[in-house]
């Protein structure tokens, strides 16, 4: 775990600046992979360590209520324990189906964007090379989306008909892209780097500033950790 | 009205079925006979090209036209799928990725094309394999719309559902009993509505 840099002695009268847990970690992460139009780096290492650890108390809980010697007092305490767990399970699973949901969205995207698939885990990048093919020429071999589109319609239509990669004038892209002109919510964690608006106007965030502004300008905060989604 | 058509009409009906589909957030019957019908308009638009093509000289208006038509006729059709697409892969999540409780529902199966049931049963393969990655430590495919606030949860049951292993044992599920158990153990019972939170 990184212990967060000392703040700029912002007057900060409700909490110090603590060393974040894992868990406020991962919620953090949690929240800013819900809020973003992009997908963000996959944290790896800090979900092994979390699920790693569930796993430990889910042993030791096991162990405890097994054991006849462990007090009614223990058992209550090991209750709240259980619903711990359970609760942590809860963001665990929501922050890997979000990234799911975005990974198969723009499946498409990710087989052809070097950039876009360092931020994914080894299994999120086979789920997403399993929608598309990473070539989109041979459509026999095409996968799950592709080879339903093939058969419902492409086999069907005039060969000259039958790609998915046309570009043809006046038309947006056949490949959704995340939209990061998408407007966010952000909250500063940090004093923050002067950061421009799309109309010109700087912005300095000071620590507990809120703002809405498009993702694209804050992409490189939230990667540092400087602000957070909300 | 005349039988005459302009390019692209079927195409807006069929993208305003997607609409009205969203709109009504309901799954509407797959309309194989449309999609037909564009196939059909789009091998005549192909024919009309080449039709135009072999006279030689260089590309009349028409040629544009046509193509504009050709490519807004494809996008309506993929759009349609892709629609249903999502629809299909939401409707999975909401009953927690238990594809059989889908398949089996009579009315749902009656609107999906044979090629969207086996987009499902693949689709179910694959999160099946992602889904390994996590199981020794959790469930992914099991809700995420409320957060857990208690390890127990009283329910009441709405159909028979049979013998479910739980934490306390195995318990038999008969329609009209009420249970006090381990919300994990029977989460997807919820979900897919045999249990009802009391």
């Amino acid at each position: 775990m990184v212990p967060a840099p000392p703040d700029d002695r912002e007057p900060d009268f409700l909490e110090e600046d603590v060393v974040e847990t894992p868990l406020e970690q991962l919620t953090r992460h949690w929240m800013n992979e819900r809020h973003a139009p992009d997908i963000l780096p996959a944290q790896e290492a800090l979900l092994a360590a979390l699920l790693d650890h569930l796993r430990r108390q889910s042993d030791a809980v096991q162990l405890l209520r097994g054991d006849p010697s462990t007090s009614e007092e223990e058992h209550i305490r090991i209750m709240l324990v259980q619903t711990e767990i359970e609760r942590v399970k809860f963001i665990v699973r929501s922050y890997v189906r979000t990234r799911l949901f975005k990974i198969e969205r723009y499946a498409r995207f990710i087989t052809i964007n070097a950039d876009i698939q360092t931020r994914l885990t080894a299994a999120e990048r086979d789920h997403a090379s399993r929608h598309v093919p990473r070539s989109t020429k041979n459509l026999l071999h095409a996968k799950l989306t592709d080879q339903h589109f093939y058969l419902e319609i492409l086999q069907s239509l005039p060969e000259k008909q039958s790609h998915l990669d046309d570009t043809p004038m006046f038309v947006p892209p056949m490949v959704t892209e995340p939209d990061t002109s998408r407007p966010v919510f952000v909250h500063a964690l940090k004093q923050c780097p002067t950061v421009r608006l799309p109309d010109g106007a700087t912005l300095d965030m000071k620590k507990g500033h809120v703002s809405l502004m498009p993702y694209a300008i804050v992409e490189q905060l939230v990667a540092r950790g400087e602000v957070e989604l909300i | 009205m005349s039988d005459a058509r302009q390019y692209g009409e079927l195409g807006t009906q069929l993208v305003m079925e997607s609409r009205r589909s969203t709109q009504t957030d309901t799954l509407i019957k797959y309309n194989d006979s449309l999609v037909l019908s564009i196939i059909r308009e789009q091998r005549d638009l192909e024919k009309a090209i080449d039709a135009i093509a072999v006279e030689g000289r260089g590309p009349p208006p028409a040629l544009l036209i046509i193509q504009t038509a050709i490519n807004r006729n494809k996008r309506c059709l993929l759009a349609y799928h892709s629609h249903r697409l999502d629809r299909l892969r939401d409707m999975y999540w909401a009953v927690g990725g238990a594809l059989p409780h889908i398949l089996s529902n009579q009315d749902i199966r009656s609107k999906l094309s044979p090629h969207e049931v086996d987009y499902l049963r693949q689709y179910n393969s694959f999160v099946m394999e992602f889904r390994s990655e996590f199981s020794h430590e959790l469930d992914i495919t099991a809700s995420i719309t409320n957060p857990p606030k208690d390890l127990y949860v009283l329910v009441r049951v709405i159909r028979d559902c049979g013998k479910i292993e739980t934490e306390m044992g195995t318990i038999d599920f008969q329609k009209g009993q009420r249970f006090m158990v381990r919300r994990a153990d029977i989460e997807h019972l919820i979900v897919q509505g045999y249990l009802e939170e009391a």
